[in-house]
């Protein structure tokens, strides 16, 4: 559980009215930077998540480092959107807060959103890389939106900047069904080095690729998952010898019904209570004993 | 002059490394295969094929806590000819230093070292300046010869409590 501080630069310029990012390429970031912190947070309870804005006529910090999920749900609304990103001054304005941050012994991290063109050369974008690096400040950005020429390789050339051993992390996205949130949860920007429960649940939940019996994932909850699998496996055993048992009474009801006629009646009503016995049972199939 | 120095290592100044708070030691813009534990401790400085070595720039910060207070006398870097350290800078109970902020405070003290001191002779100290030292922080600004990466074979401290 690395104990991290994140700076979170959104990108509220005009180009962020486009809705080629279900419902608007602004509130996709949103649920993103929503789902960011509550993933941080879950890690290490010390974590701690700042907010700022890229655009507009200044780079402007919402929230400084905290944990407080709410103050940060707050600040992300009402956001404006105007103007032009401004990506060195973003980050330099997001170095400056980590490193007044409270708790020192926290890792940096940046988290960039880049949606519109980037203005800035590659020549600037690497110094600014460089200067992180020196200052062992990871960064990650997630590159959506507007699809520039040379953008892309712009924003490599400042990943290769900063990265410190794998640490620091680009990310395409490019317009699509999936939600930005979705695409982003499988990512290393959520999953970092070794996952965490909440992202894969997350995934999950999400409709991902992955397939795990009664919904809980073995790697997450090995023991639940035992003891899902075993009390099922209990249950299926138990009704297939009540079945056997229904069966062979059954057969020797029948075979008893022809030597004694007199007694009909006690028989369907043997018959009966054998078989509502084993509706009774089928009705318990999805009960499941929990047994610690 | 030489040989005063060294007698006067040998009077009563121990080598500080059992002081270290290594929970503490940090050191900003150092390469990942080459870290502050090469030069630093016992064992891995005194060997010359493992080197503390610089990343991004030559510049390297580092930030040594004591478990308890002591008195700097001296300090002795080895490096290689090129890459090796030139202008140090010393800073005494300043706690997180950036590179931002070094330029901020006047050092405790300032050594430029010479090839000779690359090669064993240790440096002295203002001892006036460095009575009451809880932390250290080394700002290695330069190289002797202004390459890219700075490289360091040894750092040992000398002092008393």
């Amino acid at each position: 559980m690395v104990l991290e501080a994140t700076m979170i630069c959104i990108d509220n310029s005009e180009w962020m009215r486009n809705g080629d990012y279900s419902p608007s390429r602004l509130q996709a970031q949103s649920d993103a930077v929503n789902l960011i912190c509550g993933a941080k947070t879950q890690l290490n309870p010390e974590n701690t998540v700042g907010i700022l804005t890229m655009a507009g006529k200044r780079v402007r910090v919402l929230t400084t480092p905290t944990s407080d999920l709410g103050k940060i749900l707050t600040c992300m609304h009402g956001l404006e959107m105007g103007g032009e990103m401004n990506l060195a001054a973003g980050i330099q304005v997001a170095q400056l807060a980590l490193k007044h941050r409270q708790n020192k012994h926290q890792q940096q991290r940046i988290i960039v959103f880049a949606g519109s063109p980037v203005k800035y050369e590659k020549k600037a974008l690497e110094m600014i890389g460089k200067k992180l690096k020196k200052n062992s400040v990871a960064l990650d950005i997630v590159n959506f939106g507007e699809e520039e020429e040379g953008k892309p390789e712009k924003l490599e050339a400042l990943l290769a900047a900063v990265n410190n051993n794998e640490s620091s992390h680009v990310i395409h996205i490019p317009p699509g069904p999936n939600a930005l949130s979705d695409v982003l949860i499988s990512t290393p920007v959520f999953v970092g080095d070794g996952g965490s429960g909440f992202a894969a649940a997350a995934s999950t939940a999400a409709g991902g690729g992955v397939d795990f019996d009664f919904g809980v994932d073995p790697n997450i909850d090995p023991e639940l998952a035992i003891a899902l699998r075993v009390s099922l496996e209990d249950e299926r055993a138990r009704q297939e010898a009540a079945a056997k048992r229904a069966a062979e009474e059954s057969a020797r009801r029948e075979k008893g019904e022809e030597p004694s006629s007199s007694s009909p009646d006690a028989n369907t009503v043997d018959s009966d209570k054998v078989r509502a016995a084993g509706t009774t049972e089928d009705a318990a199939e999805p009960m499941v004993i929990l047994s610690y | 002059m030489a040989s005063e120095s060294a007698s006067v290592i040998q009077r009563s100044q121990v080598d500080l490394l059992d002081f270290i708070d290594w929970s503490g030691v940090e050191c900003l813009n150092q390469s990942t295969n080459h870290s502050l534990s090469n030069a630093l401790k016992q064992g891995y400085r005194e060997d010359d094929g493992l080197n503390l070595e610089s990343d991004a720039d030559e510049q390297l910060l580092i930030y040594i806590p004591f478990n308890q207070v002591v008195k700097l006398h001296s300090f002795f870097v080895k490096g290689p000819e090129e890459e090796g350290p030139k202008t140090v800078k010393l800073y005494s109970n300043r706690e997180h230093m950036g590179f931002s902020n070094v330029n901020d405070f006047p050092p405790s003290d300032t050594v430029v070292l010479s090839p000779d001191n690359l090669k064993g002779k240790p440096a002295v100290l203002k001892y006036v300046k460095f009575q009451n030292v809880r932390s250290l922080a080394i700002f290695i600004e330069d190289n002797q010869s202004g390459s890219d990466i700075t490289k360091v074979q040894k750092i040992a401290l000398f002092g008393t409590t």
